[in-house]
């Protein structure tokens, strides 16, 4: 028991933050890549979400196809297909390395699942809020920037915290490009070595440990914020009409 | 066809295919029981109950699928001292029973995933299908009581019931990122359909086309999925006005 302790012990700076004399990994990585991907994906999720709303018909269905495809196919599967195109076949004249094929693709996958869910909530936003807007003389850009996106991410955050828990705890699928992320670093840690197979358990305890309490705490975060939801104040929008 | 896919390639990625369907239609099915048990016991009078249920969903909600799968296949069995770790999950005659019908070398590793992606899938599902109970009007149940059905039966009836039919959505959408999880299976030694497309790879080093065929395949099966539980949502919902399930 006591040398089971002393191994995750000596492991845990390579767990939370990375091996010494290399680039940050662990947990500390796992973050930095979701958020990126959360952050960066937010961006695209919003374009493509507008998009899906577009008069356009091209742009409807370029935005809704690209969802509908990056939602159908595993996580693990768009990391190796990805990297075989944009890393090992070097598709735009640059080779992405196996960290940037990685952040990119948890970004476009992290982007199709928020934009499904803006796409509801700008279906939900009164279009009386945005008829009243433009009759007042607002721009397209201005009732997108100053009505639509507000009231659409406000009534999606619980969705949205909830699907950047799911991208964090998915990030851990980036183990198959060896990017050097929490789970990759309990593997290197354990290594092929036989005598360390007593610490796997205690290894992956401490590994699914460190995931559930970051994970845990952002689902209290989202919680809170649905109830602060329910118990909203009347907000300027009581005027204009019945919140959908 | 592709000259590089001959006739033993194609039946392994055929084998690999059937694995992730089988898998995919065992997991599912446990998952939904388990996350109607999970789900209920949340909502239970008995204290005991409700926080085994509890712990049971926020510890397997919040642990990513693959750490997960990796700690059921590869970590447990390092408990066990070598000898009766082969005897008990590799060597013995239930293990070389399941071996002979699933054709499956080393039965324990698809077991373990098996259980992995079931807890993960019944922990989401029993907090979707448990939003979807808190939303049946508790009027609908007191007015069974009151035309006669027992408790349990109220509670079966109207809250259980339709509480699932108005969390179908949420149930699909999970169902089918199960179906995607599947394929992280080959990571612990389990021949599905992405593992043998790997292995496939290493051979005809034809990467490209192969990683396309995966996307294309999980593509199909997550469709297949969606269509055939959407027609089972609409079925379940026949008869059944939405307003007399909740107050609208």
């Amino acid at each position: 028991m006591s040398d089971q302790l002393s191994f995750i012990w000596d492991q845990l700076p390579n767990l939370l933050w990375g091996f010494p004399n290399q680039r940050p990994g662990g947990l500390l990585l796992s973050i930095l890549l979701s958020a990126g991907a959360i952050g960066v994906g937010l961006v695209l999720a919003l374009t493509l979400g507008f998009g899906t709303h577009s008069h356009r018909r091209l742009v409807r269905a370029v935005s809704s196809r690209f969802i509908w495809l990056v939602r159908g196919i595993p996580l693990i599967v768009l990391l190796v297909l990805l990297f075989q195109f944009l890393g090992t076949g070097g598709l735009f004249g640059i080779r992405f390395s196996a960290f940037w094929t990685a952040a990119v693709t948890l970004v476009m996958y992290s982007a199709a699942y928020q934009a499904d869910i803006i796409s509801g909530g700008i279906a939900a936003v009164p279009q009386q809020l945005r008829d009243d807007a433009r009759v007042l003389g607002a721009g397209p850009l201005t009732v997108a920037r100053t009505i639509t996106i507000p009231h659409c991410l406000r009534s999606m955050r619980f969705a949205l915290i909830t699907q950047a828990i799911t991208i964090f705890k998915d990030s851990s699928v980036v183990v198959v490009l060896g990017v050097a992320d929490l789970t990759t670093n309990a593997r290197i840690a354990l290594g092929g070595d036989v005598t360390r197979a007593p610490f796997w358990v205690a290894t992956y305890l401490a590994v699914g440990l460190l995931y559930w309490i970051v994970a845990f705490s952002l689902g209290r975060l989202a919680q809170r914020s649905a109830r602060s939801q329910t118990h909203a104040p009347p907000a300027r929008r009581e005027k204009v009409g019945a919140h959908a | 066809m592709p000259p590089w896919l001959d006739a033993d390639l194609a039946s392994e990625l055929a084998r690999g295919v059937l694995v992730t369907i089988s898998l995919v239609l065992l997991t599912s099915v446990a998952s939904c029981v388990l996350g109607l048990l999970a789900a209920t016991g949340r909502r239970s009078p008995g204290v005991a109950v409700r926080r085994l249920s509890a712990t049971f969903v926020e510890i397997f909600r919040n642990v990513p699928a693959l750490i997960l799968l990796i700690f059921f296949a590869f970590a447990v069995p390092n408990v066990l001292p070598a000898d009766l770790r082969r005897s008990l999950l590799f060597d013995n005659a239930v293990m070389d029973a399941i071996s002979t019908v699933t054709t499956l070398p080393l039965p324990y590793y698809a077991l373990a995933a098996a259980t992995a992606l079931t807890a993960n899938t019944a922990a989401h599902l029993a907090e979707v299908v448990g939003s979807g109970m808190d939303a049946v009007a508790p009027t609908r149940a007191e007015a069974a009581r009151t035309l006669g059905a027992s408790a349990r039966q109220a509670n079966w009836s109207v809250t259980v019931l339709d509480g699932v039919r108005i969390a179908f959505p949420g149930i699909i959408n999970r169902l089918v990122h199960n179906l995607k999880n599947t394929a992280l299976v080959g990571l612990v030694a389990v021949p599905d359909a992405f593992q043998e497309i790997r292995g496939a790879i290493d051979e005809t080093f034809e990467a490209t086309q192969l990683l396309l065929f995966a996307a294309v395949l999980y593509l199909a099966l997550a469709t297949v999925l969606e269509f055939g539980l959407r027609r089972l949502e609409v079925a379940l919902w026949r008869g059944r006005p939405i307003d007399r399930v909740v107050d609208v």
